[in-house]
């Protein structure tokens, strides 16, 4: 589908390894190559320690790779003046809430990164106002941080990246210290945002964010050891289990009533599905479901 | 005890009153320049009558910023007993370095002329006008406007290669960070209570000891911090943050006929204060 469509990130062959030093490397990423597209919605999963979050780091040009090389928009990582136009482009959001606000109210803090890239002022306060206002968050705008919630300061921090109009938006376990109230609001926005056009890769360990994408990358010991949808990716149960993944509880529970009932379809991955197939069954008029 | 732990409520950094008086609408930058200019002339004034008329002008910025003048007097409390030793060491030991006036008493080494009172009455005062002025300022204006009317005063310093924009950011992050570090802080102190530490329990001449009982705070927090501060490179960075390079300010300012009225106003304040003939 995506034929004919040029790349937005290109990873090509990516290698990187830590020093310890002079001597001693440890291995994170291993000849990694995959593209994304403009307006992909991809998750990158795998356990902690699998390079999942180095691998992120590596779409905008945070860690250069060792070896191989990362476009972005044909702009290589590698080259510090392109930098900035590449940061530009791929916008990130990281784990901790708590360390990713710079300033003192809400709405110098979303300023933050125009004023970095030099926007002038009379596009800066609409480019804010409309940055607040798809995360929800322009009553706030004249807050500190230390007054907002968990899930507040992550739709603070997910302003600031949109203000600066990126054309794709890295979010590196943005979700994992927040409760299910603020994760919920995250998704919503980050739907919203994939709707309008915006390129999201999210890097992740809850299954259900990962049901929310259009191709799933599975990274195991610096390598990718499973691409594909997340309906696909999830009918390998056991392979996914053993790499330490599981699936989401949704799926796991058709699995469970389609072994005892075969004709309950067994690659379902979103709760409201599994409501579908019952209502689907029920008015099928099958003997047993009646 | 239960206050013991709670240290966010204590915090008052920028103890900002909106009232949305007159005061509160001025330019941080005039604000901070007026009050410097003030500053000046308190610290040079020596004459009763300037002080006295100083005294009820500083008293008439409480009224108009229409904030309580409690705010100002809570401030002036604490800073009492310092006066008021000050006060007693001048009254003893001054009486030979302003000699000018007529003598009061003479006793031993005990010298009170009138010079040495009036610059006894004369520094109190002082204290209690400058406490005021400083509340109206920080009471008035929030700790962004503060930071921001700052860097726009230092501007100038940039042409002696001074790293103004820098300078502003750290204070900026500095002040973001504050209540953030007073919870961990908190979670810290109940953590480390939980499992039987003691903390301002000893007797409060054993500085060593209540100093050691700190320590099982401070390295944690010393560590956070540093992983905070990883943390905040890479978000900044990943927003574009370049050091000493160019940037647009998002926060653009007009100056007010106003603005320039209050910092002519204290000009012209402080050069009366300062020159007319009072005859006390």
């Amino acid at each position: 589908m995506m034929i004919g469509k040029k790349p937005l990130i290109q990873v090509e062959d990516v290698s990187f390894q830590y020093l310890v030093n002079k001597d001693e490397k440890i291995p994170v990423l291993k000849n990694i190559s995959f593209n994304i597209y403009p307006g992909e919605y991809v998750a990158i999963i795998g356990h902690n320690g699998s390079g999942k979050s180095t691998l992120s780091k590596h779409l905008n040009g945070i860690l250069k790779p060792s070896q191989g090389e990362v476009l972005v928009n044909g702009m290589n990582t590698k080259e510090k003046r392109l930098l900035k136009r590449i940061r530009q482009e791929v916008g990130m959001v990281f784990q901790n809430p708590d360390n990713q606000l710079i300033a003192t109210t809400v709405e110098d803090d979303v300023a933050f990164g125009l004023e970095n890239t030099g926007v002038p002022m009379d596009e800066m306060e609409s480019r804010i106002r409309f940055a607040l206002d798809v995360v929800g968050m322009s009553e706030m705008s004249k807050r500190a941080p230390h007054h907002l919630s968990g899930g507040q300061k992550q739709r603070v921090a997910i302003a600031g990246i949109i203000a600066m109009m990126p054309k794709c938006l890295v979010l590196d376990e943005a979700t994992s210290m927040l409760d299910t109230y603020g994760r919920k609001d995250i998704l919503k926005v980050i739907r919203k945002l994939n709707d309008d056009g915006m390129a999201i890769i999210t890097v992740t360990h809850h299954m259900s964010e990962v049901a929310e994408a259009d191709r799933v990358i599975v990274i195991e010991g610096g390598n990718i050891v499973l691409q594909g949808t997340p309906r696909e990716i999830f009918q390998k149960k056991a392979f996914l289990q053993n790499i330490q993944l599981d699936v989401p509880a949704a799926s796991r529970i058709a699995e469970l009533v389609h072994h005892n009932h075969a004709n309950f379809n067994p690659e379902i991955i979103h709760s409201y599905e599994i409501v579908n197939e019952v209502k689907r069954l029920l008015k099928g008029g099958e003997n047993e479901w009646r | 005890m239960a206050s013991q732990f709670e240290l966010t409520r204590n915090i008052t950094i920028g103890q900002y009153i909106p009232t949305g008086s007159i005061i509160h609408k001025l330019d941080a930058c005039f604000k901070l320049l007026s009050f410097t200019i003030m500053l000046i002339a308190i610290a040079i004034c020596g004459t009763y009558f300037g002080n006295i008329v100083i005294l009820a002008f500083s008293i008439a910025l409480f009224m108009l910023s229409r904030i309580p003048i409690r705010y100002g007097l809570s401030g002036i409390k604490p800073a009492i007993p310092f006066v008021v030793i000050l006060a007693i060491l001048q009254l003893l030991f001054y009486g030979s370095v302003a000699s000018g006036g007529t003598v009061l008493v003479k006793s031993g080494f005990i010298l009170i002329t009138t010079d040495s009172l009036r610059l006894v009455v004369v520094s109190a005062m002082r204290f209690v006008e400058i406490i005021l002025i400083s509340s109206v300022l920080t009471l008035s204006t929030s700790t962004t406007e503060l930071t921001h009317g700052m860097e726009r005063l230092l501007k100038p310093l940039k042409y002696i290669k001074f790293p103004v924009h820098e300078f502003s950011l750290i204070i900026t992050i500095a002040i973001r960070f504050v209540p953030t570090f007073a919870m961990e802080m908190e979670k810290l102190m109940k953590a480390q209570a939980s499992r039987g530490a003691e903390f301002g329990t000893g007797q409060w001449w054993r500085i060593v000891k209540r100093t050691k009982d700190m320590f099982p705070l401070i390295i944690p927090l010393f560590n956070s911090a540093m992983e905070r501060a990883e943390d905040l490179i890479l978000a900044m960075e990943a927003r574009c943050y370049t050091p000493g390079e160019v940037r647009s300010n998002y926060k653009r300012y007009h100056i007010k006929v106003t603005d320039i009225m209050v910092l002519l106003f204290s000009i012209l304040f402080s050069i009366l204060i300062l020159f007319y003939p009072f005859p006390y």
